[in-house]
């Protein structure tokens, strides 16, 4: 069996492009002012990073705001590509960095079901038998006919999770989305993931939250200003205390 | 049996229910609220057909047998070409929302702007449909080669589309660009005018305008009856390659790095 991610030398560098000329008057203005003129400056998110997850596996990221993380789920979901390195993947890919793309606000839930998976691939007529567990795992029933302008944040959350969960995907890739709606249904949705992992379904899950990792991954990588400083396994085995530990190798 | 070309298309056939379903959204938003609904995509172009109509029979005097059949098929074909353009240059910024989310074949956006432009087309098209044994339309076998040439067309402004949309993403003038453009081009274009009556220098640049020969195309086979001069559509076939190729090197090159600069 091929693994199910491998990443491998990735390094991903962004221009960033101060005072960048969007239109003819500041492409003008720059060839007499100076400061008005392009500067670009050259921001390395990711510097060689490689892991490689097996199927079935469940890795966690690790790290603080800007350490690269979210650069690199968009590289593993083909929305970026690397500077340099390359990443490879066996599956359906289901990227959940963030819930509901392409939602419409002026279509109902119902047929904001039919556009967003049809996002990730999926044809309408292999989406229709499993409208109805969609509906009923997001627990919509009474507004899916309403559209999407009416649902508070937490619907409109909630059908995106139900969407997302309900397509199979062969890999999960999940940026800090497990602050989905209430108390309830954040732990339905864990509980969600959880299912699908026994059912072999690979996961990378990026949080802040070393408490979520250690319950979900076997696996973990943390990394620092886009630099992998720690990667290792998480340790179930310590019977002394009830969280198993991070273990570095 | 595995082909070079099913491979290359199939991933884009997988989200053939993607374009489906876009081009429906935009249907149904756009015209959300509005009591006629659908009704409107018919109204601007009969709108324009009677102003033109008004303009060219009493402001300036036209030679030309059943006047407004000649115009009506100019108008709508020029309708279609304009809209498609305007609507493509902000297609890929606007859908910014979506390239940055998730991956998927990002011609699909651009092709479903123009998707979308067409079927509103298509009912105003309906207009001369009805229309065209009143206006003094002849029925004759060249007209089963209309599907052709309407076809050859909506490749040109495929390839215009793509270009245009990645185009507009690092240069953010082209729309305003473009919509004066299309100002000009109805008028450099044989729609209200008969190009015979011009002098032999202006018929000269008029000739230049890609437009002309579709026009001619479309002329022949609705309004004359007749089949359209084969040096017309060897010229318009040019530039449909033409587009088409530009089209698609620009949009290979461009759209791998895209998101970045959206």
């Amino acid at each position: 069996m091929p693994p199910a991610v491998i990443v491998e030398n990735v390094s991903k560098e962004f221009i960033l492009r101060h005072n960048r000329a969007m239109g003819l008057k500041t492409r003008f203005l720059a060839l007499f002012h100076k400061s008005k003129r392009e500067r670009r400056e050259h921001f390395l998110a990711l510097d060689n990073v490689s892991f490689t997850l097996e199927q079935g596996e469940a890795l966690g990221l690790l790290g603080h705001n800007g350490s690269g993380k979210s650069t690199l789920m968009q590289i593993i979901a083909g929305i970026l590509q690397p500077t340099k390195g390359r990443v490879i993947t066996h599956g359906r890919v289901a990227p959940l960095i963030q819930l509901g793309v392409g939602f419409n606000p002026e279509l109902t839930g119902y047929e904001n079901i039919f556009l967003n998976a049809s996002l990730y691939g999926f044809l309408n007529k292999d989406i229709r038998p499993k409208v109805k567990d969609i509906i009923e795992f997001s627990e919509l029933e009474n507004f899916i006919d309403t559209p999407l302008k009416h649902y508070s944040s937490g619907m409109q959350m909630r059908l995106g999770f139900a969407v997302a969960v309900h397509l199979q995907p062969d890999i999960l890739l999940a940026d800090e989305i497990l602050a989905v709606g209430d108390q309830a249904f954040q732990e339905k949705c864990l509980a969600k993931i959880a299912e699908m992992r026994n059912k072999g379904m690979s996961l990378i899950l990026v949080s802040h939250s070393q408490e979520q990792i250690e319950k979900f991954c076997n696996q973990y990588v943390r990394l620092d200003k886009g630099v992998m400083v720690e990667k290792g396994y998480v340790d179930r085995s310590t019977t002394t205390s009830e969280l198993a530990t991070l273990k570095t190798i | 049996m595995p082909n070079p070309i099913t491979a290359t298309l199939r991933p884009y056939w997988q989200y053939r229910d993607l374009v489906r379903n876009l081009v429906i959204k935009d249907l149904k938003v756009r015209y959300q609220g509005a009591a006629l609904g659908f009704l409107w995509s018919l109204g601007n172009p009969l709108a324009l057909i009677l102003l033109y109509d008004f303009v060219f029979t009493h402001v300036f005097r036209s030679d030309l047998p059943h006047y407004i059949l000649y115009l009506v098929i100019g108008v709508l074909h020029y309708n279609l070409f304009s809209q498609a353009i305007a609507q493509s240059c902000e297609s890929l910024t606007s859908a910014s929302g979506l390239i940055q989310k998730i991956y998927f074949p990002r011609i699909l956006v651009p092709t479903s702007s123009l998707l979308f432009t067409l079927a509103l087309w298509i009912i105003a098209i309906l207009i001369l449909v009805v229309l065209y044994p009143f206006l003094g339309g002849v029925y004759h076998w060249g007209l089963l080669l209309y599907p052709l040439a309407l076809g050859l067309y909506i490749a040109f402004i495929w390839g215009i589309v793509l270009t245009f949309s990645v185009l507009q993403v690092e240069f953010r003038d082209l729309k305003h660009l473009v919509e004066i453009a299309l100002m000009f081009g109805f008028w450099f274009t044989p729609i209200g005018y008969d190009i015979n009556v011009l002098k032999p220098t202006t018929r000269e640049i008029i000739s230049l305008n890609p437009l002309t020969q579709f026009m001619d195309l479309f002329h022949a086979l609705l309004y004359a009856g007749t089949l359209p001069a084969l040096n017309h559509v060897i010229i318009a076939c040019g530039w449909t390659i033409a587009t088409v190729t530009v089209g698609m090197i620009l949009f290979r090159c461009k759209a791998r790095h895209l998101v970045e600069d959206l």
